[in-house]
């Protein structure tokens, strides 16, 4: 596979065509994609796409094939990020602070949500969370609610920076859940910290 | 139940006219309003749905729907059946209800902590999966301007420099002040804080805390420092039993009246 001879390039197969228009796109490219554009079927562009991903693994090139965001993308191989970041001078994506994490995470398994809800579920404002995260275009505005409210949800660059296929490969939300001891302690905590107020006096506020 | 339409406005009749025939009560509709709200009638033991049969029968008599008097039936009559409404909900204990509202609260706080946590929780993931993907980049660069499939061309005339000009113009002008007279500036004078302190030792002594009950920042400083000041004169002296405790304020003796007069002036 190292270097092509003349004759492969004048016959090209399906899995250059693939290459090279992976190697084009800006964006993931669903299987569907690929097919329309190669005028072949779904099974021959899988078949294209597997052998690909063989010359790809991990460890073998500088690129790596990876199936994200609901298609196949080329990316960078981890080992070239010192190189890269001197070459461009720009962190791939600027760590997320707690809050933007959290408004991050409320958007990828609730969405379509809006900024009421999210602040109602941290219990705090996620104005300037929100803002940094549509400017950096991890979340995007996708309709408005009943009230008129926008609405946002994550878009293709969440999924390929998180190295996700589909919004599916997240985890489901409810494997945090405390456990009933932890509930039940926090619940503890929580009517203590109540008797105390009350006992304090209601003239107090 | 009989409904006696009233005719001495004619078709065009005020619904406080609507002649009432109930089990309850008979007269005019605005009679057993006025009655309802003196509390002689009581709303709960009334049938409200009599009434709105009555109107039913006067309008059905009369052939035709006034919406005017129609409009105000049904706002009235709504106005009622809330009042109603809340009467027969009232009925618990107060005191019952104060006593489960702490442990409701605490249980609904309980259950947004918990769905706080959970989105922390996945907001870790998510760290970590970012953490995961480090150092992997994608190409960033747009398609090359030739092998897009539409071309966006800026429209016509957009970049020409009369354009660029005005807008430029636009930017240098200054914009005008804005206005913040909508915006009320708290004003409380230590006069006025005097006074009312005075006031309050005039009826003997008072606590720092009823001086400036549901008072706002600005105001219970302002009052503090009204206090400094009757202490300085030497008009009130005060305790204080424990740090953060109440402060006990009560005039100083045979000083009161002496200053009293000061403050008129």
């Amino acid at each position: 596979m190292e270097a092509m001879d003349a004759t492969e390039l004048q016959t090209p197969t399906l899995e250059h065509t693939v290459e090279a228009l992976l190697f084009l796109a800006p964006d993931p490219l669903s299987e569907q994609e690929l097919a329309e554009a190669t005028e072949v079927d779904a099974p021959e562009v899988q078949s294209a796409l597997s052998a690909l991903a063989e010359q790809y693994a991990q460890g073998r090139r500088g690129i790596t094939l990876r199936e994200l965001g609901g298609g196949w993308t080329l990316a960078s191989h981890p080992a070239a990020e010192d190189a890269a970041r001197r070459l461009f001078s720009r962190k791939r994506v600027a760590t997320l602070s707690p809050a933007q994490a959290e408004t991050l995470a409320i958007v990828a398994y609730l969405q379509p949500i809006s900024r009421p809800e999210i602040a109602r579920i941290r219990g705090v404002s996620a104005d300037s969370a929100t803002a940094t995260l549509l400017e950096r275009g991890l979340i995007e505005e996708g309709g408005r609610s009943q009230f008129g409210a926008v609405l946002y949800r994550t878009g293709t660059l969440f999924l390929k920076l998180f190295g996700l296929r589909t919004l599916d490969d997240l985890p489901d939300v409810a494997r945090w859940d405390p456990t009933p001891e932890e509930q039940a302690t926090l619940r503890e905590r929580l009517l203590r910290a109540g008797e105390a107020r009350a006992g304090s006096g209601p003239s107090q506020e | 139940m009989r409904l006696v339409g009233s005719d001495r406005y004619g078709a065009r009749m005020s619904i406080a006219t609507l002649e009432l025939d109930l089990d309850l009560f008979s007269g005019p509709f605005d009679l057993l309003l006025t009655l309802i709200l003196r509390e002689e009638v009581d709303l709960l033991e009334l049938a409200l749905a009599d009434v709105v049969l009555a109107y039913l029968d006067h309008l059905e008599a009369q052939g035709e729907l006034d919406l005017e008097t129609a409009t105000e039936f049904i706002v009235l009559i709504a106005a009622l059946l809330e009042l109603k409404s809340r009467l027969m909900l009232s009925g618990e204990d107060d005191d019952e209800l104060l006593d489960i509202e702490p442990a409701q609260a605490a249980e609904e706080l309980l259950e947004r902590m918990l769905e706080a946590r959970r989105y922390r929780a996945a907001a870790g993931h998510l760290g970590e999966l970012l953490q995961r993907e480090e150092g992997v980049r994608f190409r960033e660069a747009p398609l090359p301007a030739n092998l897009r499939k539409t071309v966006t061309q800026p429209s016509d005339g957009s970049q020409s420099p009369d354009l660029l000009g005005e807008a430029l113009g636009r930017l240098l002008r200054m914009p005008p002040a804005i206005s913040l007279r909508h915006i009320g500036v708290p004003k409380i004078t230590v006069a006025e804080r005097l006074a009312h302190l005075r006031g309050l030792l005039r009826r003997g002594r008072f606590s720092f805390d009823e001086a400036v009950r549901g008072a706002d920042r600005m105001t219970v400083a302002v009052t503090l420092f009204a206090l400094l000041e009757l202490y300085k004169r030497g008009e009130v002296d005060w305790e204080q039993e424990e740090s953060f405790g109440e402060i006990a304020v009560h005039a100083r003796a045979q000083s009161v009246e002496s200053y009293t007069e000061r403050i008129a002036g």
